[in-house]
This record gives structure tokens, C-alpha cells and sequence, in this order.
């Protein structure tokens, strides 16, 4: 089967690493997975294709926004592909209820907008599913775990350059700014002077997008440059996606943090087994129950929540106590989140 | 019948009056004609509606890639009508291999970001049938349905007798009028004006009607594009008024203030023979039209009578014989209103649309 996914494919944000696992997994089952696009000269590894007759389904990924191609494309796609046939993947739980989380992050801003943002994805199609483990709170939605483990990109120590951090955060400053303001940086000043260099890679971590709010609502931009600085926090800039497991591995520790209504949903993202495969503690702001959901019993060992400062320096102290509960959650991933999985619950879920 | 248009509808420009001719036409005889998409203030006259419940025929009425529904709207008409319903009509020959007139292109890559094929293949994504407003598509997969047509009850002073046509027309406030966007014809329009300045005096000035005539838009300049050329001296110097373009309910009050109406088509047009709105609503106008068009064009459209409204190569001398013995020419215009009424009412248009959709139909919906 000939697959095609329509989303935004961007080399530092999304989801275009989990697709780019697909690519590779899937003719081991006899498929082939493509984007629909022009290839792009950066990342060579990835298949496009505007060839939308040479496929046999197609997969709509959607994440915060509604990512559109050009209308008469869209017409070609559509007919193309039987209603039966497109796969509608919601990432951020877009097709929910109206979901505010203390009056901070949000899936829509109003019902207007979740009116508008429902109506197009039943009219594209009938099947819409959410990465979650869990049934998602629209009874219409199904759950298609879609992000995976992929082991061979478990870096080997050997090969990973010195460790030049102690803690790193990967990610970008989207919907974060509360959970890092009150939880991690009052946590982080009280061990400041007990930790090397730390540095918070990704976009607009010093500076809202320079688009203004055509990039999203001001406040899941909101940053504190001044307070970074004086913590002495750096902000590297932001690494293509088959950079990131690499730029992990150079720290020891790497705190992973999930924007508040994707964690309300308990949404998988790829963040979630990326930070495994890097040479490095990761140490997850996830509820203990969630934790254990994912990543085993061994993933309630790295759950920061609660004793943040205690657990680095536990961590930092202690790097082989924690690598071993992180080859203990590694062995759990690779055995029940491989992309081989994946690959057979796409199929499935795109119909034969 | 109930037919659905699919199309971007302007209340300024392309077929937004031939639309208001479908919806009127249908109503007087018995039809349905609804267009597809939310409801719009503008244009109150015409039915809106996303119900695609009963409908026989949906006709993709495209000239521009917005004549394409935005979703969720196209999804909605892709799934919701069956491909054996569904038809297009090609206003702009996108569907041709790509044509250049002069300046004139049926691709407008620089335009709107379309390559041809793009242009095919979404045509092909909504039906087989694919139609063309001229009586000889080029392609032979393509058939003919000229779409705009004449409505004899539109004709703002239906006079029966030449001779009072004649002597009302004397009475009025321009000489000539033209009214059109500036796309591709500056050429058409320059030769116009320039033959019609020397005869100012005695024929009445002349007024240009449309978007971009006053400068070469910014658009054009900013994206390359030849042909959209105007030339603000020269039609000062030749005390042309220049006005902006106007709604379509507007034109044929207006073309009514001049005596002469020219009717130019786009060199892309011409070249293929297609029709526009301006084809047949220049006669409704109480104006006597010059038919700037080849005379083949013109007798198989206007009939043998419109060969008179032919000014040939010298206009000037058309204008001035028109002036002087303007009784022919009405008796030109009465015959043609009558040869349009009879050959291209908006009844003939359902008959052939209904065949033509027939045809379609009974091939099932073969890709």
C-alpha cells in the first residue's frame, strides 16, 4: 500500500520524524509512505511526492493549525482518495470539547473556532484519530498511538561527543512558559550553583516569532529572557529534527515538558521516545500514573514532578543508578512502541 | 432542473450578470439555480446554499483557482455531489495546452502560482466533462457550451423601428463608452480611442470604464506581467474620461449614455473564439455596438445582419457613416437583438445544458 501524508513538514518542529520512521519501516511490510510536496534540499532522507494518483491512501496530519495546500490540489486529493480512505491524525487534540487549562493554554479560543476547526476535518473525513493511549473526551475520535520507539536511533556512548550541559531542555517555547516560570526555574535557582551549563534549545525561548500573532496567540510565546540570563540559562538556537537525539546526548541530563493541554490529554508526542534514544537522563514532568502508562514502571523513576531540584541532583549524582532505569524504560519502549508497530496500526487504521 | 453553480461570484467582474441571467432564466422556466458557498450581502438576488440535497447538475464554472470552493466547502461538493453529476465548464481555456497571444496567456503561472497540468488535473478531479464557452474547442475531449447567452426582456429600449432608434440615439451625453478591466486589450482599447478623438467634437467624448486604466497596476509591475498596459498621457491628451470599474448591474444603464459601444475581446479570446458576458450584454445597451471581432466570429455568433457593426480597418470612417446614415445600423442592431433572442436565449442554454448533462451521465462516472 502506497501512503500519503498531507501536513506541515517543517525540519525543527512536528512530526516529521515519526513520518520519516515510517518511511523507513514500512516497505519492510511490503508499503511505502511519502509527503505530498516538493523535496527539500535539507533533508534529503525524506521522500515527496505530487504524484497523488501513484497512492492508495492518504493521511492528514494536523497539529495546531489547519495546514492547507492549494484548492485545486486539494480537489485532486479528494477525489483521489475515497472518504473511506483519508486518515485524519490529530496530534493536539484539536478535535475535542473546548479545552482551557487555568486560564492558560487552550485547544480553541472560543466554540467559534472549534465550530470552524470541527466543520472542515468531518467534512475531509470520517476516521479522525488522537495520539493517546487513552479515548480521547470526543467519542468521535479514535486513538492511533502513531508516534513510536525507534531503537536504532539509541545513540552508543561512545560515539556521542563530550558532555558539554548538565541539563537541557529540547523544545520549543510553545505553551511552556508557565510550567517552566513556576515549576522549573524556581527549582533550577535553588541548585543553580550545584550544575554546570544549562541551556533551553529552541524557538523563541529569547524572543516571540518576529510574525507577530499570525504565529499564534502572543501568550504561548510569553518568555522571561531577563530571568534565563540570570540563571544563567542559554538559548541555542533550534536543531533540525535528525540533529535533535544528537544534541540531547550532550548533556546528562535532558528535562522533557509537554505544553499543559496536550499533557491534560495525555497526547503522545514524538518528544516522548526521542529523549530515550538520546545518551542521556531524561527526566519527565509527566504525572507518575502517565509516566508508568508510557514508559513502564521504570518511567515513574524519572518523573520530576514534585521534586524538581531533589531529583537533578539526584540524577546528576547518581548517572548510573538512572541510565540503568533508562535502559529498563528503553527495553519497554523498544518492545511495545516500535515503529514495526506502527507500521501495522496505520495500515490497519487506513484500511486494506 | 436544479443546478448548482460552483464559483467565485464578484459582484465587480466575470460572470457575476450571466449568473443573475441563469437564476432569473431558471425561475421563468421552471429550473432551479442555486449557487454553491455561504450566503452573500452583495449580490441579494442570487440563492446561496451548502444543501447539495436533489441537485442534477453541478457545473464548476472556473476561470480563476478561487472558483474552487475553499474547504470545507470543496470536500462537501466532491463527496456530497457524484462525479456523473458534476461538470466544468473552462472559461479561461485553462484546460488547453498552454496558448500565448501576444501578451496573453490561458496559464498564469505568474499570476496565480498555476502550472497547466495543475489546471488539468484538477478539472479531471471533478468530471470528465469538461466544457469550453466557444463553438470550436480546440481539444477534441472538450465540448462546445457558450454558457452566456441573451435575454431579449434585458434590452433596456426594445425598439421595433430603426428609425426612432435612430433618433433617439442622437441624444447623448458620450460618444463612445467602453467598459472593461484593463487585461490585454490596451492595444484594442488604445486603437479605439485614438480613432475616436479626432471625431470628439461631433460624436461626444468618450469614456473608459474599469480597474487599472488610470496606471499600470502595481501587481503587474511587481510580477512581470506584459500586457496590462495603459498609457495615462496619451488619454489625457485625447480627454478621455477615465472611471472606475463599476458593479455589473451598472454597465448597461451606462453603455446607454454613448452612442458607440465597442466590444473588444482579451487576444487569448479572439484567438479561440470563446464568448464572454460582454458578447451579448453590449446589446441590451440602448448604444449601437462595433463589433471588434472577426467577421467569422461575428456571423456565426450575431448572425449575417451583425456584419455591419463590423467596422473593418478604418473605425473612423465607421463612425463617421454611422453618424451620418444611422438607420442601418439600428436596423443591424434590431436584427441581431432578435437572431441573439432566438439562437442564444438562456431557454436554448437550459436545453443544451440538460443534454449535454444527459450525455455525461449516462457515460457513468468514468476518470
Amino acid at each position: 500500500m502506497r501512503i500519503l501524508f498531507v501536513m506541515k513538514h517543517r525540519g525543527n518542529a512536528g512530526s516529521t520524524h515519526a513520518v520519516a520512521n515510517y518511511m523507513r519501516i514500512a516497505p519492510k511490510y511490503g508499503h511505502s509512505v511519502s509527503i505530498y510536496g516538493n523535496p527539500i534540499s535539507y533533508v534529503p532522507e525524506l521522500q515527496f511526492s505530487m504524484d497523488i494518483r501513484s497512492f492508495d491512501r492518504v493521511v492528514y496530519v494536523y497539529e495546531s493549525e489547519l495546514y492547507r495546500i492549494k484548492r485545486m490540489q486539494d480537489a485532486v486529493l479528494l477525489d483521489r482518495f475515497a472518504r473511506r480512505h483519508r486518515l485524519i491524525v490529530d496530534t493536539d487534540g484539536m478535535y475535542n470539547p473546548l479545552i482551557h487549562i487555568d486560564g492558560y493554554d487552550f485547544n480553541h479560543r472560543n466554540e467559534q473556532e472549534r465550530a470552524q476547526w470541527i466543520d472542515y476535518i468531518e467534512a475531509l473525513g470520517d476516521t479522525i484519530v488522537q495520539t493517546t493511549l487513552e479515548p480521547p473526551p470526543n467519542p468521535k475520535a479514535g486513538c492511533l498511538e502513531f508516534f513510536g520507539y525507534n531503537p536504532t536511533l539509541e545513540l552508543d556512548p561512545a560515539s556521542v561527543p563530550p558532555k558539554v550541559y548538565d541539563v537541557l531542555h529540547v523544545g520549543h517555547n510553545w505553551w511552556r512558559w508557565r510550567e517552566v516560570s513556576t515549576e522549573l526555574l524556581p527549582a533550577i535557582e535553588q541548585i543553580r550553583e550545584q550544575i554546570g551549563r544549562i541551556g533551553f534549545v529552541g524557538l523563541w525561548w529569547d524572543a516571540p516569532p518576529p510574525e507577530g500573532s499570525a504565529a499564534g496567540p502572543e501568550e504561548a510565546f510569553q518568555s522571561d529572557p531577563d530571568e534565563l540570563r540570570r540563571l544563567r540559562i542559554e538559548t541555542p538556537r533550534a536543531v533540525m529534527y535528525h540533529d535533535v537525539i544528537r544534541t540531547m546526548s550532550s548533556a546528562r541530563i535532558n528535562i522533557f515538558t509537554q505544553r499543559p493541554v496536550l499533557r491534560h490529554l495525555r497526547l503522545l508526542t514524538l518528544k516522548y521516545f526521542e529523549i530515550f534514544c538520546a545518551d542521556t537522563i531524561p527526566l519527565l514532568m509527566l504525572d507518575h500514573e502517565h509516566a508508568e502508562a508510557i514508559y513502564g514502571r521504570a518511567g515513574r523513576e524519572l518523573v520530576l514532578t514534585g521534586n524538581v531540584a531533589g531529583k537533578i541532583v539526584d540524577a546528576l549524582h547518581r548517572p548510573d543508578y538512572y541510565l540503568e532505569v533508562v535502559g529498563t524504560v528503553r527495553r519497554h519502549l523498544a518492545s511495545h512502541y516500535s515503529y514495526n508497530r506502527r507500521v501495522e496500526e496505520l495500515i490497519a487504521a487506513v484500511g486494506n | 432542473m436544479k443546478v448548482l453553480l460552483v464559483t467565485w461570484v464578484d459582484p465587480w467582474t466575470r460572470n457575476v450578470a450571466t449568473i443573475h441571467k441563469w437564476v432569473e432564466a431558471g425561475r421563468t422556466l421552471g429550473h432551479e439555480v442555486v449557487i454553491f458557498g455561504p450566503p452573500n450581502a452583495d449580490l441579494p438576488k442570487l440563492t446561496f446554499t451548502t444543501d447539495l440535497a436533489n441537485v442534477d447538475i453541478a457545473l464548476l464554472v472556473a476561470q480563476l483557482q478561487p472558483d474552487f470552493p475553499d474547504m470545507p466547502y470543496l470536500a462537501r461538493f466532491l463527496d456530497g455531489i457524484p462525479r456523473e453529476r458534476r461538470m466544468v465548464l473552462d472559461m479561461w481555456a485553462r484546460y488547453d495546452e498552454t496558448v500565448r497571444v501576444e501578451h496573453d496567456f490561458n496559464h498564469l503561472e505568474k499570476f496565480d502560482g498555476h502550472l497547466g497540468w495543475e489546471w488539468h488535473d484538477a478539472f479531471r478531479a471533478v468530471s470528465s466533462t469538461v466544457l469550453q464557452p466557444t463553438l470550436a474547442p480546440r481539444r477534441p475531449d472538450v465540448q462546445s457550451f457558450l454558457f452566456h447567452g441573451f435575454d431579449a426582456g434585458s434590452v433596456a429600449a426594445p425598439y421595433t423601428s430603426a428609425r426612432e432608434a435612430a433618433a433617439a440615439w442622437m441624444q447623448k451625453a458620450y460618444g463612445l463608452m467602453y467598459a472593461g478591466s484593463n487585461w490585454q486589450r490596451w492595444d484594442q482599447v488604445r486603437s479605439v480611442l485614438q480613432a475616436h478623438a479626432p471625431l470628439c467634437a461631433k460624436l461626444g467624448p468618450a469614456c473608459l470604464i474599469g480597474w487599472d486604466w488610470r496606471t499600470r497596476p502595481e501587481w503587474a509591475v511587481k510580477n512581470g506581467i506584459m500586457g496590462i498596459d495603459t498609457d495615462p498621457d496619451l488619454l489625457a491628451r485625447l480627454q478621455v474620461e477615465v472611471r472606475d470599474g463599476v458593479r455589473f448591474d451598472a454597465i448597461v444603464d451606462l453603455l446607454g449614455q454613448a452612442r458607440f459601444a465597442p466590444v473588444l475581446h482579451r487576444p487569448l479570446f479572439r484567438h479561440l473564439g470563446f464568448v464572454t458576458n460582454r458578447t451579448f450584454e453590449s446589446f441590451y445597451a440602448d448604444t449601437i455596438p462595433v463589433l471588434m471581432l472577426p467577421r467569422d466570429f461575428v456571423s456565426s455568433i450575431y448572425g449575417a445582419a451583425a456584419l455591419r457593426l463590423v467596422p473593418g480597418d478604418d473605425l473612423a470612417a465607421h463612425l463617421i457613416e454611422v453618424m451620418r446614415a444611422p438607420e442601418p445600423y439600428w436596423e443591424a442592431v434590431i436584427q441581431t437583438r432578435a437572431h441573439l433572442a432566438e439562437h442564444h436565449s438562456y431557454a436554448r442554454r437550459f436545453e443544451q445544458l440538460g443534454k449535454l448533462a444527459a450525455v455525461h451521465s449516462a457515460r457513468g462516472a468514468v476518470r
